[in-house]
């Protein structure tokens, strides 16, 4: 059994691994390429939608299960019927997790690619629009498209991660096994989206996009191609905002269209990202971080604030919400911490005579640095003939 | 056939939708940002018609004013408690945007606490509720037929004389085109900013008192439904154009209602729920193809071009 720390600490990574992804794709593209996505429940609806209708009908095929029943109308009765025999089935389940987290990202790919095309041709504000039309848009068919996710009465998914509950440590409940399973398996998601990121904004495509963000005209003028970056980064973002929306379905094991309102993965995702501080890596975590535990905390102490105020405690919980943005917004436009010049490898090693000084002053370090100077000393000739043509 | 009540639909729809669409691109034209919370402008009017009408019982019509007034103080609020200082430290249009819609969940906040109020204080159904047995009848229609059109045309020729014949509107549209020149000149842009707000809340929230006589109230009725068909009709109509406001909002209106009827007559009744797609449609694909709008289609170039296209053959 879990204590009440445990179970609040469980909660709090439940909801804090899929929105630091999606976090972290909302960060590719406003902090990074200036991209104003007010349509980032697109990708995730998408995510989730696929986890809604792939890994249930695949399985009800493998298995031959409801060949005369409905998959929308029976749902319950056949969901149930998969999940008793893929309990049983630890390979099949670890596989079905994949070929889903593949499968969303695929279509978060695709849908990002949909939506980059107005990205490459419409200008700041009219892209604020067109975004929030897109993420309504995947809402309206949520809702009224039954063969998809059952429209307004939501399906089940299969639950791939049942099969842990069979074994049993700290004396933990097969239920809230299964959960801390999830919940880790969904937290080393996010930490390897998060480091992936890491790795992109550093690389020449991140230096691209920021040189983009910040003067548009003078990465033209440079020759960089400012459609096709910002495309490629919408791709990016949108197939790892997918990925949330697949694990969240698959934790709760069921997808309604109602879950993926604009509210909530759309504005919350900007404000823990606006809080933090856009373009910061340690930025946006500590963002996602501080927005979760606080309304976490709000949640926990319920019933102390219920008969105090006149009013559902939810509300209170949007209108300090609203409120911190609009002072964030006014006096620290740039979040709790601010975005840094990144340095990189090539920059450091360029500059030959700091790095000749630390290699004087750091011997344990020596054979890197003269790697390094090596490196450098190959490169400049190079530089010299380019510059003599 | 168009039925009486589709085109009374349409006609109820689209007077709504340009009055709301009237306020939001009068905003932008000002302060060059898209108002995210312009729908819920509409939403504080539909709780001031509630309240007038179900709390003071008197003709959900006497909301109006105090509509009109609320609404403006609320959107000049929002301009010069939060957009102002943004803009005097040099906010990006992102950066406005999100202020923008920051302060929309605040205001729906606010709006859900007043209506828990609402309810539990004066036992008043305050969530999906509709007044349409409130309304008054005359040679047998209902009121709001009657009403909302004239409203439409009371609102156009005002604003059109404001912007036209009298100084401030001259002064408006100074402003409007060249904030800079226009300070040099000795206007008082920020009071014009001002204004522009206060009547842009204010009709919004002036149309969203008597909304509830033809649709649902509720409080997020402004941001989830009106908002995206208002942005949709700014855009179709020409956001650089107050009258384009006049025109987007008719074919939005018009095509919401009266298209998906059509259709459902044609493709069956399953098509009726996508409604709300429509206004998406028109939105994204006027920006792919004139971005300006129809206001903004350059008919003279467009004419010249064919008659050289017709001298060339």
């Amino acid at each position: 059994m879990l204590d009440s720390t445990g179970l609040f600490v469980l909660n709090l990574l439940a909801s804090l691994a899929p929105f630091l992804i999606v976090t972290v794709s909302l960060n590719l593209e406003y902090g990074y390429a200036g991209i104003p996505n007010f349509g980032k429940t697109l990708a995730v609806a998408g995510g989730a939608f696929v986890a809604g209708v792939i890994p249930g009908r695949f399985l009800a095929f493998l298995f031959g299960i409801g060949k005369n029943l409905s998959y929308i109308d029976d749902n319950k009765q056949i969901v149930s019927a998969i999940n008793r025999q893929l309990v049983t089935d630890p390979v099949l389940s670890i596989g079905i997790i994949i070929l889903t987290l593949i499968m969303a990202v695929l279509i978060g790919a695709l849908l990002g690619l949909l939506i980059a095309y107005p990205v490459a041709r419409l200008r700041t504000d009219y892209l604020g629009m067109t975004f929030l039309a897109f993420g309504q848009v995947i809402l309206v068919i949520g809702n009224n498209f039954p063969p998809l996710v059952g429209g307004t009465l939501g399906v089940s998914v299969p639950d791939p991660f049942a099969f842990v509950s069979v074994y049993s440590i700290f004396d933990l409940l097969p239920g809230e096994m299964r959960n801390l399973f999830v919940i880790t398996f969904m937290s080393i998601v996010a930490l390897l989206v998060f480091l992936f990121a890491r790795r992109l904004t550093r690389s020449p495509l991140g230096r691209v996009l920021r040189a983009i963000r910040d003067d548009e005209n003078s990465a033209l003028a440079l020759g960089k191609d400012v459609q096709r970056n910002r495309i490629i980064i919408m791709i990016f973002s949108s197939a790892i905002a997918a990925l949330a929306g697949a694990l969240y379905a698959m934790y709760t094991a069921n997808v309604f269209s109602t879950t993926y309102s604009r509210t909530t993965w759309t504005f919350w995702p900007w404000v823990m990202v606006i809080l933090g501080g856009a373009a910061n890596d340690l930025g946006i975590v500590s963002g996602t971080f501080i927005f979760v535990a606080v309304r976490q905390i709000i949640s926990y102490y319920r019933e102390f604030f219920e008969p105090i105020l006149p009013f559902n405690i939810v509300w209170l919980d949007t209108l300090l919400l609203g409120l911190a943005l609009l002072f964030i917004l006014i006096y620290r436009p740039e979040g709790l911490i601010r975005e840094k010049p990144i340095k990189t490898i090539k920059i450091e090693s360029l500059s030959v005579e700091e790095s000749k000084k630390a290699s004087i002053k750091q011997t344990s370090g020596f054979r890197e640095e003269l790697k390094k100077i090596i490196e450098t000393l190959l490169k400049l000739p190079k530089k010299k003939e380019t510059e003599e043509i | 056939m168009v039925d009486i009540l589709i085109f009374t639909d349409a006609l109820i729809t689209s007077s709504i939708l340009t009055l709301l669409t009237l306020g939001l691109t009068l905003t932008y034209l000002t302060t060059k940002v898209p108002n995210f919370a312009h729908g819920t402008f509409a939403s504080v009017g539909i709780y001031v018609g509630l309240t007038v009408s179900k709390i003071f019982h008197q003709s959900i019509y006497y909301g109006m004013l105090p509509g009109f007034i609320l609404g403006g103080l609320v959107a000049v609020i929002q301009y010069i408690a939060f957009l102002r200082p943004m803009t005097k430290r040099n906010a990006s249009t992102t950066t406005l945007m999100v202020a923008t819609i920051a302060f929309d969940i605040f205001l729906i906040a606010i709006l859900n606490i007043i209506a828990d109020y609402i309810q539990i204080g004066f036992h008043v159904e305050s969530r999906y509720f509709i007044l349409s047995n409130l309304d008054f009848f005359v040679f047998g229609t209902r009121g709001i037929i009657l009403v909302a059109p004239i409203l439409v045309i009371a609102v156009v020729v005002s604003l059109f004389l404001l912007l036209n014949k009298t100084k401030f509107g001259i002064a408006m549209r100074a402003t409007i085109e060249n904030p800079l020149l226009a300070g040099t000149v000795g206007i008082n842009t920020d009071l014009v900013y001002i204004v522009s707000w206060f009547i842009a809340g204010g009709l919004a929230g002036m149309v969203g008192s008597i909304t509830t006589l033809w649709y649902i109230g509720n409080t997020n009725v402004g941001s989830d439904i009106f908002l995206i068909s208002i942005f949709a009709a700014s855009v179709t109509g020409g956001i650089y154009n107050v009258y384009g406001a006049v025109v987007g909002g008719f074919v939005i209106g018009v095509t919401q209602s009266v298209i998906i009827r059509q259709l459902a007559g044609i493709v069956g009744a399953w098509i009726i729920p996508y409604q709300p797609l429509i206004p998406l449609i028109a939105m994204v694909v006027t920006l792919l193809i004139s971005p300006s709008g129809i206001m903004g289609v350059d008919l003279k170039a467009i004419r010249k071009r064919l008659a050289r296209e017709a001298d060339a053959r």
